[in-house]
């Protein structure tokens, strides 16, 4: 059976008009639509300055100094690419849920994709489980969208979930800061929000996406259950009804608004979404409402 | 109780084995689940009192309960559980339909047939929705013409499609039948209905010994005036074969003396006409004789027909009297007279030997002491033939013999017993295995019989000459010659016009039952009985039946409807009319819808209290029992 595609074309359309926005100001950079308010190399004029030792000669303005005999230097708008990066959740508490969570974080990364490349944006895809996968880059253009879609269906799901590992090495390996959206389920049992912080304090802008089935919030079942941690493989015996669902959902909902804090308190933004939601409905819906597209 | 007829104990074997599988699954349903899950850490901190310790104890007992009394509930409604006297549950009723040649008379404007269709429907209107009734068309013989049927569309196309027969009403086997029916193919007899006016064919008094006591009678009133045809019997005259005596025999199944008109026809032709006056109940006679050789179509008919026509003309067929032709070649004729002209069944024609033609019209041909170049395509009996052209081999000329012996076994030489017969020559002849011996001298056989391919006897010795000219042996051998040729010769005819049902025909004393023979006027044999010399057999339909005794041959013109004249009084047990449904219907209530619903409530409440509306999409969560 032909795999279907991550996001069909009609959909794609749609995602045309939209674009990518950050809060933060990054120092030096701009990209995409954002209009640098510094100067530096690039291709449009902003503004007239007195030569100082040791400029560029090559920004001198010949012509006013033949007229007026002192030397100019032009300066340009600076055109850095401000860097989106995107990380994609694959370890093994993805696979769960009636719809896989992993596919439909696939979907979501897929689509913001999609509107930085559109936008001219350079966008930077890493999935992680334990640790950071392998990388893709790509500049701006919509024709660079297929190596995207590629390396998402490449993915493979596994492995167990280690944020701050993931996060130091992202540290590492990316001193430019940026837009970081993380797309997941945030279940780590060694606790994601200081390694959230650690991202943040590094000056990173946090768009927390998570990521969760329907029964991983209000669980089906009830009776006598024993239940297997998808990634540890701890398991746990217990007697769950309707009251022992109030209190998990409660618990659930504890965790969810603590990462929206986390995102919050850092100039971030968060948004919930649940995998029974349409993946349009989610991008046109809770990310667009959360300013994270536009 | 129905329940595909279910005992109670079956019915309690039914729940249990259901209720074992509604146990299994709720335990198989409450078994511990193994899931597969993202984290551990909002179980841990939804944790209800820690670990479960017994995997298979009981929990939701009240499920487990609403679901077997729900599943209680719904096969009690199944087995139609009632309150109220089981003898008035659904029950399964006979519907006996009198359809005897009696309901076509007329009283009023319908006939007794459209009122007995129209009580027959009143009564299956007015049985209550569960129960059955089987239509038996009840004449003669008792016809069930449906099952035991709740469809009372069906029952009443039945009852409208039903005719009046040929016979009368034989009630007391009808009654066998319904009581039969009932208690072979239903548990739950109800009623026996009659509807029809009680004229029977039965002994009243053995009807009344009858013990029915769930019998119900829809009485027709029966107030028809009728005097009609009994029987036609007609006989040849004994000194004139021309002359046929007929005996025309009337009743009066009305209650009051009628006068009417009596004429026979034949062929048409008026032949006589009586004016009778018969009492109530009697019956009458009137002679007739008619002459005629000729056979042709003779007609009784009475008028006023009265309120019954279908006794009021009958009909018989007389057959044509045709004389067995026998051409005789003789130089001799005189000496064979005597022998043949003995019989007005049989018509001699005597010639010479040289007016012999072999084309010549003869049903049998006999050739005295002469032998054609070709012989006729008739049967042929040979007197001396010429020993060079005889049919049978001479074997020598015998002179001053003795007749030693007569084969009696074959139906030739029956009733033949003159011993010592003196022959002063005859002739001798070779037998063939197929032939047949019929006497014989001590020397070799002298009478001879072929079968093939036409009927030949063969005499070596001249029977009218010597000393048997003057023995009975002689004439004898001449009958038993001609009714071996031509069997039916010597027959005696006797025409009956009667009514269809039973016939009971007297054979005498001398008759063997084994040569008996009775069949309808296709030529098909009709079963029969013999009892003490007398003979019996029954057809329902009209038509001829010919019933064939040794030489005497008895025609039956059954063109008569019977009719009953027994008037059969109901027991005082019997029930009468149509019952009042209120009466049925008030004596018990039906619960199964009631139940039904109960068990469909249990089972709904058991759904909303503890079903799992997201059973199904948790399935998908990878989970694994």
């Amino acid at each position: 059976m032909a795999q279907q595609p991550l996001i069909d074309r009609t959909f794609l359309e749609k995602l045309e008009r939209l674009a990518l926005h950050w809060q933060k100001s990054f120092p030096g950079l701009v990209g995409g639509h954002n209009v640098s308010r510094f100067s530096g190399p690039g291709l449009e004029f902003l503004d007239h300055r007195r030569f100082h030792a040791g400029d560029d000669l090559r920004a001198v303005n010949w012509q006013a100094y033949l007229r007026f005999e002192k030397l100019f230097l032009k300066m340009f708008r600076v055109e850095p690419h401000t860097p989106i990066r995107l990380l994609i959740d694959t370890s093994e508490s993805m696979s769960t849920g009636a719809i896989p969570k992993f596919d439909y974080a696939r979907r979501i990364a897929a689509a913001l994709a999609y509107v930085g490349l559109v936008r001219l944006d350079t966008i930077v895809m890493h999935g992680f489980s334990g640790v950071l996968a392998e990388q893709f880059r790509c500049g701006g253009g919509r024709h660079h969208f297929s190596p995207a879609v590629s390396y998402l269906e490449r993915l493979s799901r596994g492995g167990r979930t280690d944020f701050l590992r993931v996060v130091r090495q992202f540290i590492s390996s990316y001193s430019q800061r940026g837009l970081l959206v993380v797309v997941s389920d945030f279940l780590d049992d060694q606790n994601c929000e200081k390694a959230l912080e650690l991202l943040a304090d590094y000056g990173h802008e946090l768009m927390l996406v998570h990521v969760w089935a329907e029964e991983d919030r209000v669980p089906p079942w009830e009776g006598e259950l024993e239940l297997s941690d998808a990634e540890t493989g701890a398991h746990l015996k217990l007697e769950f009804d309707t009251d022992a669902r109030g209190k998990y959902t409660a618990a659930f909902d504890a965790y969810a608004r603590a990462l929206r804090r986390i995102a919050l308190r850092n100039d971030g933004r968060y948004t919930g979404l649940s995998t029974s939601m349409p993946v349009e409905d989610a991008v046109f819906g809770p990310l667009a409402g959360m300013g994270a597209v536009a | 109780m129905f329940l595909l007829n279910l005992s109670w104990l079956q019915l309690a074997a039914l729940f249990g084995g259901i209720s074992v599988g509604v146990v299994a699954l709720y335990l198989w349903d409450r078994t511990r689940r193994r899931l597969i899950v993202p984290t551990l850490r909002f179980w841990v901190a939804s944790e209800q009192p820690a670990q479960v310790r017994r995997r298979r104890r009981i929990r939701q007992p009240l499920s487990l309960l609403l679901q077997l009394a729900s599943i209680a509930l719904l096969l009690l409604a199944m087995a139609q559980l009632r309150i109220g006297s089981p003898e008035q549950a659904s029950r399964d009723h006979v519907l006996l339909l009198d359809t005897s040649a009696w309901m076509s008379s007329r009283s009023g404007d319908a006939t007794l047939m459209e009122l007995a269709q129209a009580a027959a429907r009143a009564y299956v209107r007015s049985l209550p929705a569960g129960n059955r009734a089987m239509l038996v068309r009840a004449d003669a013989l008792a016809t069930p013409v449906t099952a035991f049927e709740s469809n009372r569309r069906a029952l009443e196309t039945a009852i409208d499609n039903s005719r009046p027969g040929s016979t009368a009403l034989n009630l007391g086997q009808a009654l066998e039948f319904a009581q039969q029916a009932q208690r072979l193919q239903t548990g739950r007899p109800g009623e026996i209905v009659y509807v029809g006016p009680g004229r029977i064919t039965d002994n009243p008094e053995d009807l009344a010994r009858r013990s029915v006591p769930n019998l119900r009678v829809l009485n027709i009133p029966d107030h028809v005036e009728n005097c009609g045809l009994e029987k036609i019997g007609i006989e040849r005259g004994a000194s004139d074969p021309e002359t046929w005596h007929i005996l025309v025999g009337v009743h009066n199944y009305g209650a009051r003396p009628r006068t009417i008109a009596l004429s026979l026809a034949f062929e048409g032709r008026s032949i006589g006409s009586q004016q009778l006056t018969v009492a109530a109940g009697a019956s009458q006679n009137a002679n007739f004789e008619l002459r005629t050789r000729a056979g042709g179509h003779l007609e009784a008919q009475v008028t006023p027909a009265g309120d019954f026509d279908g006794n009021a003309r009958a009909s018989i067929d007389l057959p044509v009297e045709r004389p067995l032709r026998v051409l005789v070649y003789s130089d001799r004729p005189e000496t064979l007279k005597p022998a043949l002209a003995a019989s007005s069944a049989v018509e001699p024609v005597f010639q010479r030997p040289y007016e012999y033609s072999p084309g010549a019209r003869a049903d049998i041909v006999i050739f005295d002491r002469f032998a054609p170049a070709s012989p006729p395509e008739a049967d042929t009996v040979w007197i001396e033939p010429p020993r060079g052209d005889s049919p049978v081999p001479v074997r020598e000329t015998a002179t001053d013999a003795t007749l030693s012996r007569w084969r009696t076994d074959n139906p030739l030489a029956a009733g033949l017993r003159a011993q010592d017969v003196r022959l002063d020559s005859t002739e001798v002849f070779y037998a063939d295995p197929d032939d047949t011996v019929v006497a014989e001298i001590d020397s070799g056989p002298v009478i001879l019989a072929r079968s093939e391919p036409h009927k030949l006897v063969v005499l070596g010795f001249n029977p009218v000459a010597g000393s048997l000219r003057y023995a009975l042996t002689t004439p004898l051998l001449f009958a038993n010659i001609l009714r071996w040729m031509s069997p039916g010769i010597f027959h005696r005819w006797e025409l009956n016009a009667g009514c269809v049902g039973t016939v009971t025909v007297e054979l005498g004393r001398d008759a063997d039952p084994g040569g008996v023979r009775v069949v309808s006027e296709r030529g098909r044999p009709l079963p029969y009985s013999v009892e003490e010399h007398s003979l019996r057999f029954f057809t329902a339909e009209p038509g001829t039946v010919r019933v064939v005794a040794g030489d005497r041959e008895i025609v039956y013109s059954l063109s008569l409807p019977q009719v009953a004249e027994a008037r059969w009084k109901a027991p005082e047990t019997a029930r009468h009319g149509i019952p009042r449904l209120a009466a049925i219907t008030a004596d018990y209530s039906e619960l199964w819808p009631w139940l039904a619903l109960l068990g469909a409530a249990g089972l709904l409440s058991e759904w909303l209290l503890f079903g799992r509306a997201y059973a199904p999409a948790a399935a998908g969560a990878r989970s694994a029992r």
